[in-house]
């Protein structure tokens, strides 16, 4: 068939095959009369025009409209009935080839078409006519075009949203998961003592029952005077044996001490378990109004773990003013900035967190001393995926997302760095909150 | 008898409060926050039951306990961790040859009754240790090893170590493997956690009741913390190596286990070091239940 043409020249030329009327075309030599019969043909009740093509090749059209204002004129039958329409035709005639791109085509046709719309297109295979194209259907054609288009957008738009969400529910599980190892044992060590403190307690409570029964039997004894002096020499003996193995005064001056503890391990415990409810308490606001340092508080109390004993971290927190946000995204941003910034330290470091508020901004940065950035890595780290650590321990998300979420905020995140010197991120978060326009699609 | 000695090592001193309580009455309790204070202790007293946090801020408990073994062989070394990663596990098998890994929070009656074990089996060591220093170990059997594992190419690694040194045997599924420990005493067994779709525990939980002199060396891609956990309180795996495993290492550990094999022949006091604890599976309590009642009924047969 179409010898030469692409594939895709193919799928073009279907678009406007499907547009071909194939009238049959006037000859030059046609008369005006004769044209004026053929108007009147009901089956050519649709056209607008016909086109007038020479030896295969258009090389005009004569339309309904010109041909009314001509034979309006008086005479004008008898002035040109007689005539060859090739005097009378539109020698500019709006032409499309056969295997034209649909898009490429509406756009040439509606630049040169002519308003009132009086004339059709016609449509040529290699510059041989092939029949009259109806403005109205390429037009539609275009729009049930867009329309597709449109329903392919908005799918492939919902399906990489909903895998965008699962991006970032499973950034959230590794950091998540990372976080659970801290807080287990941050639960576990005060569970430790506070249940052996109890246990040791209950003992205690029994031995110390036993004792006081000794020694009211013995008073019983001695205000009664029923007793011998037999009975109670005895009882005597005893309770000083009791007293012997049980030092009573001493084992209850230290489980006071440890009750103490308990109480102090108790109040962690309540501490991180409120921590980690206020973390996904959060999750369920989408939006709320927050002192953004209580965001950076929160974050901090979470990765507790992975910063104790490693990083030592420095607070300058400005007075800022309310600020509505998604809380729980933002702790997800300072959480993933934090636990990067321990994971950069060798050994030990420090962790510089300041916020201020200027220029209707809230600022935040974050700055470490670990081991920095390359230059060829610093224009990758907030590619999706992009990560530097073994399996297990980076997912390469934490940065994209957390970019995701500042510019859902109408914010921006900016990162310096120096090998061996360290790193700093720096969060701009305007305070006239944006108007967003949907919800942000990332709550989990 | 003077009481034995317990040296409790946490970074957490509410956790030495506690357990000092616990023990007092019954032991001298030496407690530290500080590790370092620790190993000079370890140095300068009689010390029998190690009992160490393993999360600290200078130094990780698996690593204390790991000096701890050079300082004072005889103490029997615990851990009582309130996090379990599985490196920190592979640590205290493979370095600390811990005796007991004990999570927080614990059960009193458990951890009372694991150092009681302890201080007995360290008493003891205490009493053995000098002629066992002294003692060279006197390779007068051929060592038996079981290689336990359904890929070849272990087979293969180990016999290029060993050339024909020991007798190796290969058991490639449990069934094989069981015959082959009912059979005659294996002085080291390599196996991986899995044969084919068999999960081998029971049979290295059942291996020290067999004979208590035989070490196992854990050769696996499986990393499951807990499961380790468990077998080092209730098998006494000697060593866990991560797949795929480097030659030079497995060769490093596999010559030490025969030495240690060896030794234990030598010094019957000293296999109580490593008592397991019961199997506390239901399931694999079963299997070993039949697995020794299998070698029983074997060896009565033989006996005849
Ligand atoms: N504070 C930092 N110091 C040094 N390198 C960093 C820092 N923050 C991020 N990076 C680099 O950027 C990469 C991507 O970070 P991120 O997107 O959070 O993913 P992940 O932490 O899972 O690797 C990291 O692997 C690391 O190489
Ligand atoms: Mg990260």
């Amino acid at each position: 068939m179409r010898n030469g043409n692409t594939p895709t020249k193919g799928i073009f030329a279907r678009e406007i095959l499907a547009l071909v009327n194939p009238i049959e075309a006037v000859p030059p030599e046609l008369t005006v009369a004769e044209v004026a019969e053929l108007f009147l043909n009901p089956a050519y009740a649709k056209v607008l025009s016909l086109p007038v093509v020479e030896s295969g090749r258009p090389i005009g059209v004569i339309s309904r409209y010109r041909f009314m204002g001509m034979y309006l004129k008086q005479y004008a039958r008898e002035l040109h009935g007689k005539r060859a329409i090739r005097n009378y035709i539109n020698e500019h005639p709006l032409l499309v080839e056969l295997d034209q791109p649909l898009a490429e085509a509406a756009l040439y046709v509606a630049q040169n078409m002519q308003f009132p719309l009086t004339e059709d297109f016609i449509i040529t295979r290699r510059g041989k006519y092939l029949g009259i194209g109806f403005v109205m259907d390429l037009l539609k054609a275009m729009e049930a075009r867009m329309r597709a288009n449109t329903d392919e957008l908005n799918n492939a738009y919902s399906r990489l949203k909903s895998s965008q969400l699962a991006l970032v529910q499973s950034e959230k599980m590794a950091s998540l998961g990372q976080m659970v190892a801290g807080v287990a044992h941050e639960i576990n060590t005060p569970l430790g003592y506070v249940q052996n403190n109890v246990a040791i307690g209950q003992d205690l409570f029994m031995q110390v029952r036993v004792v006081i029964a000794g020694y009211e039997a013995l008073v019983d004894n001695l205000l009664n005077g029923q007793a011998s002096d037999d009975q109670i020499a005895e009882q005597i003996q005893q309770i000083s044996e009791m007293r012997a193995d049980f030092n009573a005064q001493e084992m209850l001056g230290e489980m006071q001490g440890l009750m103490t503890d308990s109480l102090y391990g108790i109040g962690q415990i309540s501490e991180l378990v409120m921590n980690l409810k206020n973390f996904s308490r959060m999750d369920a606001a989408a939006s709320d109004t927050v002192n953004l340092n209580d965001c950076i508080e929160s974050a901090l109390n979470i990765g507790r773990n992975v910063l104790k004993n490693k990083v030592e971290v420095v607070k300058e927190l400005a007075d800022l003013p309310k600020f509505t946000c998604s809380p729980s995204q933002l702790n997800q941003v300072f959480l993933n900035l934090f636990t990067n910034a321990a994971q950069a330290m060798e050994e030990t470091g420090r962790l510089h967190i300041r916020t201020w508020h200027a220029d209707e901004a809230l600022h935040i940065s974050v700055a470490d001393n670990g081991k920095g950035i390359s230059p060829e890595n610093l224009t990758r780290i907030f590619d999706p995926f992009f990560t530097t650590k073994p399996v297990g321990e980076g997912t390469g998300l934490g940065l994209a997302i957390s970019q995701q979420i500042i510019q859902q905020h109408g914010g921006e995140i900016q990162v310096e760095s120096r090998i061996g010197e360290g790193t700093t991120f720096h969060i701009r978060l305007p305070v006239a909150a944006v108007e967003r326009q949907e919800p942000l699609a990332m709550t989990v | 008898m003077s009481k034995p000695t317990l040296l409790l090592i946490d970074d957490e001193e509410r956790i030495l409060r506690s357990l000092r309580m616990l023990f007092f009455m019954s032991y001298n309790v030496r407690m530290t926050t500080d590790p370092y204070e620790a190993i000079r202790i370890l140095r300068e007293e009689k010390v029998h039951v190690v009992i160490s946090d393993q999360r600290m801020p200078v130094m990780q408990g698996s690593e204390l306990l790991r000096i701890a073994r050079e300082t004072s062989p005889a103490s029997m070394r615990i851990l009582l961790t309130g996090y379990s990663d599985l490196n920190a596990s592979i640590a205290s098998v493979n370095e600390g040859e811990v005796f007991r890994y004990l999570l927080k929070p614990w059960s009193v009656e458990d951890v009372k009754s694991v150092v009681a074990e302890a201080a007995a089996i360290a008493e003891a060591s205490f009493a053995v240790q000098s002629v066992f220093a002294e003692h060279k170990a006197v390779e007068n059997i051929r060592p038996r090893v079981l290689i336990m594992d359904h890929e070849e190419a272990t087979v293969n690694t180990v016999r290029e170590i060993l050339g024909d040194r020991c007798e190796l045997v290969w058991a490639h599924n449990a069934q094989l493997a069981m015959e082959e420990l009912a059979k005659q005493d294996v002085s080291v067994v390599i196996s991986d956690l899995m044969l084919g779709d068999t999960n081998v525990a029971y049979i290295l939980k059942t291996i020290k009741q067999l004979n208590p002199q035989t070490q196992c060396i854990v050769v696996t891609s499986f990393n499951d913390t807990s499961r380790l956990i468990e077998l080092i309180n209730q098998a006494q795996i000697s060593r866990y190596l991560p797949k795929p495993v480097s030659k030079n290492i497995l060769a490093r550990n596999l010559e030490s286990m025969l030495e240690r094999f060896h030794a234990l022949r030598n010094q019957p006091a000293m296999q109580k070091r490593q008592t397991v604890a019961p199997i506390s599976n239901h399931q694999e309590r079963l299997q070993s239940g039949n697995f020794l009642g299998m070698i029983n009924r074997l060896r009565a047969r033989i006996a005849v």
